[in-house]
């Protein structure tokens, strides 16, 4: 008879379940992974975004989510697979963190936790731009465009037929395949790191 | 007297009645006493209740009177407790103090200890080592030495305007040293202060007029100090005086000479937003009220013609001829006042400064409000302008940007809302925003204020402004409402950059120069940040304002009157203490090879030229008696008074640990702050093991090469050094010692992990029990030290004693 009434907590309310102790210091840690407690919440990587428009949380929220240790959010946030990697931001830091490398550090606890990728395309994406690197040593932009269209959508490969014609013609587009010296090196690299990493 | 055989008094403290007493509980002082009069030279073995009581302090003038005992060791609790008390009284019987030893059987040993056994031999080891020292203890009197009654102040802004004046009024003649022409400082070209949105140079002219007229303060105007000789309260300075090439005593500041002056530069006063002529005076109500030439644009000095200001002199006061000159003054302390400069917000790349004239800092916008608020493109009345606040500030060392503050700036917040207020009160339907990272009104009446514009129509937006573009005539301004998470833009036709503040660049030299410290933001350091606020690093050295960090005008006079109570204490007394705890250097010995020179944390080695041999001299006003130089010197020629070479060997001697104890460990320890440490853990009951044995030290650089060797030879397998973090010899200089120390134990065969060092505040005491249960446990893994190695290090020990008495 004594417990005190109170109103109960309201449904969207942040809570320690939603917070994972280890996930900060993990993130910290990881290889890319930055001091993000060094961060003063100022907003600029949120003001300098040129994506955010795009993404439902801004880097600095993503900064502030990662504090709480609110892994669940994070990961499956499309901020990380949006995150264009242009740099606006980290150069603006006052604080010093590198928000894209951060971003990325973060993609790849997202793979290997298996959250699913808010932009199914982008994990995919990056997958095939590994794939071609280490096949050819370099990118090779049409087999790119095409592995990553044609599995998708037939319809974005025909809105992006134009650009396409225009790199072409301008030479920006190369058909043939690169070359590389001592390619057997890239193999080597990739199998070293797919090791450290575990993968 | 020193000469005389040494009859030793040893009393030993129960600390209560027999068996129930702080000490007697744990330790068998019959015993202790038994043991202490089987020792050579001990006269007198007494046990007494309370030593320190009154019965108990006349027992020891007795014995002094009736035994003619001439060293008195005192086995009771900590020196801190009780030394004063001690040394008081045998000097009531005519025993100099500094013949008085203090064995510290409670904190080091009764109150940590609970076998008896254990406990009783160590108070043993303590009472013998204590006799030991007393043995070689040496008669030391303490000097007094005059000081000069006069200060100088370095800085004329408000700061050191306000100490000036508080110092003169106390009766004091004051030197105050300005670099421009004119004193009054930032202050002078500020607007309005907030909170009360007061005229700030109404406030400070009348200043500025009663120091001029003040008797007591002589203004050095265009000077600098370039050199600071001599100890505190009797410092020798040297004032290089830049010319004028006006007669400040006949000029009248008519102001004829200005108007035909064919030369005109941007002004200073004005932040680059006005001109001045060569010959000006950067604002009119300027003190000293003369003007002054500018040698860099003026067409004589340039071109060899002109001379037009000459001919237009009524009272004939310009004097082309003026030549440098060098002033030499004596004054008892020095105030630093040294002020502060405006960031340079260019490094901040992204918001365009110095693209677009209507980009402003918070000093260059508050000369627009007095001129009468127009902008600087267009000359049009602006309507709408964005405040960014934290530009440079609070950045840290991993940003991009090259030139940053990692500080607060204290005063932009608060700056650039009362900007906002008298912006709007200036254009009748303005519109300010102000782009905010937190909004810090810390001070009396600021968050009222802050308060009050909020309910003014100034918009306030949480989020460090991302970006400025020019665009179209306009000012860009992009965002994020960080509160909302969205992106902000905006067009402005002002920005106004709330820049960070830096000390300003004479700062760094200024501190060399004088031999006191700055921080990792380039600001002065004070002695202690609570306690000692305007205090610096060396005695009869002050500083305020600006100079010790940002802060606000009303913070600066709290410190500038400070500061003058400081100065008015230290000198007022006439005349200083001077330590007789002292390094003394002897002439002989000394090669001038200058490593104590180097090593000096308190500038008190002096370069004695001489035609025949350089040699050096320690002034024992400046010296803090840390002894760091000893182990420096190689030829041996420095010793510390009170703590000398063969004191503190016969100390480190009297470690021989009868009992079984093991492993043994000696640990030297600062005897302030780490001391006090150790009593802490002694009053709080912590427990460390009875193998710990405790010397203290001035710091514990004093500690040598030769010092190791012995505590290995008397039987300790491990050495510890406790430094305290407030002391001058912690982080990169003790390092470097131990490091050096560990070299060459592990030359004598002696592993380099059988000395450790830590650094502690006094509530760490928890630290400092840790670390001698880790020590122990990692040296109790390496095992004793082999009698093969030992006896080595006793062979290298006598080899370095023959060398030395060679």
């Amino acid at each position: 008879m004594n417990q005190q009434q109170i109103l109960p907590r309201p449904k969207h309310a942040i809570t320690s379940e939603m917070m994972d102790k280890s996930f900060l210091a993990d993130v910290i840690k990881m290889r890319g992974g930055q001091n993000v407690l060094d961060c003063i919440q100022c907003g600029v990587c949120a003001g300098s975004c040129h994506a955010s428009w795009a993404m439902d949380f801004t880097p600095m929220q993503i900064v502030r989510m990662l504090h709480l240790g609110m892994k669940e959010k994070v990961l499956s946030s499309s901020t990380i697979w949006i995150c264009a990697s242009c740099y606006t931001c980290a150069t603006r830091c006052p604080r010093g963190i590198d928000i894209p490398l951060l971003m990325s550090a973060l993609k790849n606890m997202a793979i290997k936790e298996k959250f699913p990728a808010k932009i199914p395309v982008k994990p995919r994406f990056h997958k095939t731009f590994a794939d071609i690197v280490q096949k050819y040593g370099r990118i090779h932009e049409p087999e790119l465009f095409l592995k990553i269209t044609n599995k998708t959508d037939f319809k974005g490969m025909m809105q992006n037929a134009k650009l396409g014609w225009t790199l072409l013609r301008k030479g920006k587009l190369k058909m043939k395949a690169p070359k590389v010296n001592k390619k057997d090196q890239w193999s080597t690299l990739f199998k070293n790191i797919a090791k450290e990493e575990g993968v | 007297m020193a000469k005389q055989e040494p009859k030793i008094g040893v009393y030993i403290c129960r600390c209560g009645c027999d068996i129930e007493g702080n000490i007697s509980a744990t330790v068998d002082v019959e015993k202790v006493k038994e043991a202490a009069a089987s020792i050579n030279g001990v006269k007198v073995a007494e046990v007494y209740e309370y030593v320190c009581s009154n019965p108990g302090q006349q027992m020891i003038r007795d014995g002094i009177k009736e035994q003619g005992l001439n060293r008195i060791v005192v086995a009771a609790c900590s020196p801190r407790m009780h030394l004063e008390t001690f040394k008081r009284n045998v000097n009531q019987e005519g025993l100099n103090p500094y013949l008085l030893e203090i064995a510290n059987i409670r904190e080091q040993c009764s109150w940590i200890h609970d076998d008896k056994k254990l406990a009783t031999f160590k108070a043993v080891d303590l009472v013998g080592r204590a006799v030991e020292r007393a043995r070689n203890l040496k008669p030391l009197e303490e000097k007094k030495v005059k000081v000069n009654r006069d200060a100088l102040v370095i800085g004329g802004g408000i700061a050191g305007i306000n100490a000036s004046v508080e110092l003169a009024d106390k009766g004091y003649q004051v030197y105050l040293v300005e670099k421009g022409p004119s004193i009054g400082g930032h202050m002078a070209q500020l607007g309005k202060t907030f909170p009360t949105l007061d005229c700030s140079s109404c406030v400070i002219t009348p200043k500025m007029v009663y120091v001029a007229q003040h008797p007591l303060i002589k203004i050095f105007s265009l000077s600098e100090v370039t050199k600071v000789d001599g100890s505190p309260g009797n410092f020798k300075i040297t004032i290089k005086k830049r010319p004028r090439y006006v007669d400040a005593s006949k000029c009248t500041a008519c102001g004829e000479c200005s108007k035909k002056c064919p030369v005109t530069a941007k002004s200073e006063f004005e932040v680059g937003l006005g001109s001045r002529k060569a010959i000006y005076q950067p604002f009119r109500q300027a003190v000293p009220s003369a003007y002054s030439i500018d040698k860099v644009n003026c067409l004589y000095f340039t071109k060899g013609v002109c001379k037009v200001c000459q001919k237009f002199c009524k009272a004939n006061a310009v004097d082309f001829m003026q030549q440098e000159e060098t002033v030499e003054l004596n004054v008892g302390a020095i105030v630093v006042s040294t002020g502060y400069e405006v960031l340079d917000p260019q490094g901040v790349k992204q918001y365009s400064y110095g693209l677009n004239p209507d980009i402003v800092t918070h000093l260059q916008f508050e000369r627009l409000l007095v001129q009468g608020l127009r902008r600087p493109s267009t000359g049009e009345q602006p309507k709408k302008i964005a405040f960014i606040l934290c530009v440079g500030s609070r950045m840290n060392e991993t940003a991009v940007e090259n030139d940053y503050c990692e500080y607060c700036c204290n005063i932009g917040c608060m700056n650039a809302i009362k900007e906002a207020y008298v912006f709007q009160k200036e254009v009748p339907d303005a519109e300010p925003w102000v782009f905010y990272t937190d909004i810090r009104a810390h001070g009396k009446g600021y968050e009222e204020f802050y308060a009050r514009l909020r309910n003014h129509g100034v918009r306030f937006i949480r989020g460090r402004a991302a970006e400025v573009m020019p665009y179209n005539g306009h000012l860009r301004v992009r965002a994020a409402d960080t509160l909302l998470g969205m992106p902000i833009e905006e067009d402005f036709d002002m920005v106004v950059l709330s820049s960070g503040l830096v000390p300003s660049p004479g700062t760094d030299n200024v501190a060399r120069m004088i031999g006191i410290h700055t921080g990792s933001d380039g600001f002065i350091l004070e002695r202690h940040h609570k306690l000692r606020p305007v205090d610096t690093q060396r005695e009869g050295v002050y500083a305020c304002g600006c100079a010790l960090g940002p802060k606000d005008i009303r913070e600066t006079i709290t410190e500038s009157m400070a500061v003058a109570s400081q100065v008015a204490t230290f000198l007022g007394k006439g005349e200083v203490p001077v330590s007789a705890e002292v390094a003394m250097v002897d002439e002989k010995k000394c090669n001038g090879c200058e490593e104590c020179l180097k090593i000096c944390p308190a500038r008190a080695v002096e370069k004695i030229p001489s035609t025949f041999r350089t040699r050096m001299e320690i002034n024992p006003m400046s010296c803090i008696g840390c002894g760091i130089c000893v182990p420096i010197c190689p030829t041996g020629a420095i010793d510390l008074n009170h703590s000398s070479e063969e004191q503190l060997m016969a100390q480190v001697r009297g470690v021989e640990m009868k009992e079984d104890v093991s492993p043994k460990i000696v640990a030297f320890i600062e005897k302030n702050t780490a001391y006090a440490s150790a009593d802490l853990a002694g009053q709080t009951r912590a427990h460390y093991g009875p193998n710990i044995r405790i010397i203290s030290v001035p710091s514990t650089g004093r500690v040598g090469f030769k010092h190791l060797l012995q505590a290995f030879v008397a039987g300790a397998d491990g050495v510890v050094f406790v430094e305290g973090e407030d002391s001058s010899f912690t982080g990169e200089k003790l390092r470097e010692h131990v490091t050096r120390l560990k070299k060459d134990l592990q030359a004598v065969g002696v592993e380099s992990l059988r000395l450790v060092s830590t650094t502690i505040t006094i509530p760490q005491y928890p630290k400092l029990v840790d670390t001698f249960e880790v020590f122990t446990n990692r040296v109790s893994k390496i095992g004793p030290l082999s009698p093969k190695v030992r006896s080595e290090v006793g062979e290298k020990l006598k080899k370095l004693e023959a060398g030395e008495s060679k």
